[in-house]
């Protein structure tokens, strides 16, 4: 479980907030799709997970235990994160990426071997033709495919996925959202998932939580929020965008 | 001349050539090696401290500014040794900062993308540093140890300043010698050999680049990858074997010097008169004592030969009594010859623990000369009888004599004189300019074969202002209680040779251009010394 407790961020000494007062819980198991649009505090709250970022105020819980009680390395360890621009190590190959946290973790070879093609084959990309290609070589769904397999590899109970699929192209992106719900169905994370696009959001989060300017506008189901939304912010956003085929 | 020719004379000098490469990739290594092991953390340290970056990288780029020459000179001083350490301390200065450089450029390169997400998925700082940001800055790496290697095998060529040898050691006796056949003998080898520096460490760039790693396992790519990585290390390679093997017949000294002190390391400075006598001398002791001669030839400039003597480096040098005088013991000038070499034989005994022998001969000073035929038109003879046109004539003078008390600053006092433009030359250039009228003055070696040769004439001194300028041998008293013959061998030099024979033995190797060891021999012979 991931729980926050009225955090707030400020980056500039309290003039203004990335994140204000923010609230929420993810349970076990379950998706939480952090929604809202560019600067609405998304990325800084997931990062504050994992204490990239340290947060002004509040308390961050995660598996009921507040992340300042842990060794932000060993923390980190336990969470898979998936980042916004793929971060793959370009100098690496695809293997080497994959199989960087066990090996930080101490996992001996062969395990670690396992474990990699494993999780190439599980994202798509069989080993024997890309374990032992560069980034580079790979297209840009492909790359990101590696940076799932990658936050998988040291089996961590929790996933943070940076607006995953945010540059790549229709197709593609359907491609790997379809992926991730059986993905998702299969391991039994605990994901916090951040994007900003409305039609991912319902199509992937168990529970959505709109961002806007640093505030939460409402929590809950992708029912909850499309019968009563909370405020006028998480009406428009749906009267204006709602596709007939989400109803 | 022809290719036969040539050839031949590459030859003959291979196995110095040998050793004289040995040493210069020795040089150029060792300092490049110790850069990387000191440009390299500090590189990382500046990138971690950022408050140190401008201090730090303000004094290494400062220390890059300094003259090569300035820099030698001033280590010299520091370490009060001639030789290897002070040639590799200076090379190593400057190796320093394109390496700092590029190791601290290439780590703030990495984009904070991929830093991010190394932290992020749980590295450790250390391990952010030596798993991401090292492996992915070292190309950047490679290039500033790159332009290190190759910027040092140029300026170890200044190393043979201060006999640390070298490919060096040609061009200095080549210049000395205004000889261009020995001056090409070490430039163009030091040429091939920046070009092979260059290209080897740029063929491990190359294969460092990232596209280069998806070369398939077993293409010609990757093959070539493999021999690029392997280039840099073949190179150290040869170096190594190059050192080790080179001719031993120059340098002897290292083994006999633990068993005895039978050696006697002779210097001189850097012009063809100092290498005539300094073979002279070491040849007459070859054959009169069973001692072995080094030879340190070649020093550049007094001081460091002086320094060399005082410090122990060497034994033995030529000296001239006007400028151990003024430029060492900074004192006024004394006209009188005898009462000159008193004042500074005992002045040497006293301060410095070195002996003056009996003079050579001649008497070495400076002449203020001109074209014979300007002579004969303006009925000059006399210094003084160049008067009020002094203003219309240019001179060309060493730079050495345009500053000192007992050369040009001195010259205006004493005679009023006043040129109208005054040029700096090197010695040996000054009488090609003279002659082909680039210059209508200098300031000619009294005893330099071109003035006879150019058909020049210098002007009497009729105010006594230049001081006498006799060599002799100065030798270490040490060395003079160890081996007391030594004494009596040099002693024959004696008055041997005076200006008009300095002259013909200056000119046999300038102008003619003959091997200084081959005149030194027959005019021994001639003189009935063998």
């Amino acid at each position: 479980m991931i729980k926050l407790t009225r955090v707030s961020k400020t980056f500039d000494g309290g003039r203004s907030y990335a994140v204000k007062d923010l609230s929420l819980s993810v349970d076990r198991g379950k998706t939480l799709v952090l929604l809202g649009s560019s600067g609405c505090g998304k990325t800084t709250t997931l990062k504050m997970i994992n204490r990239l970022i340290k947060p002004t105020k509040g308390i961050i819980e995660v598996g009921g235990k507040d992340v300042t009680d842990h060794n932000p390395v060993d923390l980190r360890r336990q969470i898979g994160y998936v980042f916004q621009g793929i971060g793959l190590f370009p100098h690496m190959t695809i293997k080497q990426n994959v199989e960087i946290v066990p090996r930080l973790l101490g996992w001996p070879t062969h395990s670690r071997r396992e474990r990699m093609q494993e999780l190439l084959n599980l994202v798509g990309l069989p080993a024997e033709s890309f374990a032992e290609r560069f980034p580079d070589e790979l297209s840009g769904g492909q790359q990101q495919r590696v940076g799932v397999a990658r936050a998988l590899a040291a089996n961590p109970a929790y996933l943070l996925m940076d607006e995953p699929f945010g540059a790549l192209d229709a197709l593609t992106r359907e491609a790997l959202q379809q992926q991730l719900l059986t993905l998702k169905n299969q391991l039994k994370k605990t994901i916090v998932f951040v994007t900003h696009d409305l039609h991912e959001a319902l199509l992937i989060g168990d529970r959505i939580a709109i961002l806007h300017e640093g505030n939460l506008e409402q929590i809950g189901t992708k029912k909850d929020i499309l019968d009563t939304p909370a405020t006028k912010f998480v009406q428009d956003l749906f009267t204006i965008k709602r596709p007939d085929t989400l109803t | 001349m022809s290719l036969d020719a040539l050839v031949a004379y590459v030859v003959e000098r291979l196995p110095e050539l040998w050793l004289r490469t040995g040493e210069h990739l020795m040089l150029t290594g060792c300092s490049t090696l110790g850069a990387m092991f000191i440009g390299i953390p500090v590189g990382i340290l500046l990138f971690r401290t950022t408050w140190l970056r401008g201090p730090l990288m303000g004094v290494i780029g400062i220390l890059q500014t300094i003259p090569s020459l300035a820099m030698l000179v001033f280590l010299l001083a520091l370490l009060k040794k001639i030789g290897v350490l002070p040639a590799l301390i200076a090379l190593t200065l400057y190796a320093l900062l394109p390496i700092a450089r590029n190791t601290l450029t290439g780590l703030e390169e990495v984009s904070a993308e991929v830093m991010e997400a190394a932290e992020g998925i749980g590295m450790q700082e250390y391990q952010q540093l030596m798993m991401v940001r090292i492996p992915l800055a070292a190309p950047m790496i490679v290039a500033g140890i790159r332009t290190a290697a190759v910027v040092g095998v140029g300026i170890a060529t200044l190393s043979a300043f201060i006999g640390a040898g070298g490919l060096g050691q040609f061009i200095n006796r080549g210049l000395a010698l205004a000889n261009i056949k020995l001056i090409l003998l070490g430039a163009i080898p030091a040429a091939l050999l920046a070009l092979a520096v260059d290209f080897s460490i740029g063929a491990f760039e190359w294969g460092l680049r990232p596209e280069r790693k998806r070369d398939k396992k077993g293409s010609v790519q990757s093959l070539m990858r493999r021999l690029a990585f392997m280039l840099p290390v073949v190179l150290v390679l040869i170096s190594i074997i190059t050192y080790l093997t080179k001719p031993g017949w120059i340098s002897k000294s290292a083994t006999q010097l633990k068993t005895g002190h039978r050696i006697i390391r002779i210097a001189t400075k850097n012009f063809t008169e100092q290498l005539i006598l300094g073979e002279m001398m070491a040849q007459l002791i070859e054959t009169k004592t069973d001692l072995i001669v080094e030879r340190r030839f070649n020093l550049g400039g007094t001081m460091i030969c002086h320094g060399a003597l005082v410090n122990g480096e060497i034994d033995l040098y030529a000296e001239y009594t006007g400028t151990g005088l003024t430029a060492i013991l900074k004192h006024p000038v004394i006209s009188d010859p005898e009462e000159a070499l008193n004042h500074v034989t005992k002045a040497y005994h006293e301060r410095f623990d070195a002996q003056w022998l009996k003079p050579f001969g001649f008497n070495n000073t400076y002449a203020i000369t001109v074209r014979e035929a300007d002579a004969k038109k303006n009925k000059w003879n006399r210094i003084s009888d160049l008067g009020n046109t002094a203003i219309e004539l240019r001179a060309g003078f060493t730079a050495e004599f345009a500053e000192r008390p007992d050369g040009y600053p001195g010259l205006r006092q004493i005679y009023g004189l006043r040129f109208g433009e005054v040029r700096d030359f090197d010695a040996a250039l000054m009488y090609e300019a003279v002659a082909k009228g680039q210059v209508d003055v200098i300031c000619a070696f009294a005893t330099d074969g071109r003035i006879a040769a150019y058909n020049l004439k210098p002007l009497k001194d009729d105010r006594n202002f230049f001081p006498p300028y006799h060599a002799a041998p100065v030798i270490r008293e040490e060395i003079l209680k160890t081996h007391p013959k030594l004494g009596d061998v040099l002693s024959l030099f004696g008055g041997l040779i005076d200006n008009a024979t300095m002259q013909r033995l200056n000119f046999e190797v300038d102008g003619k251009k003959r091997r200084t060891s081959e005149v030194v021999e027959e005019f021994l012979k001639a003189k009935g010394i063998f």
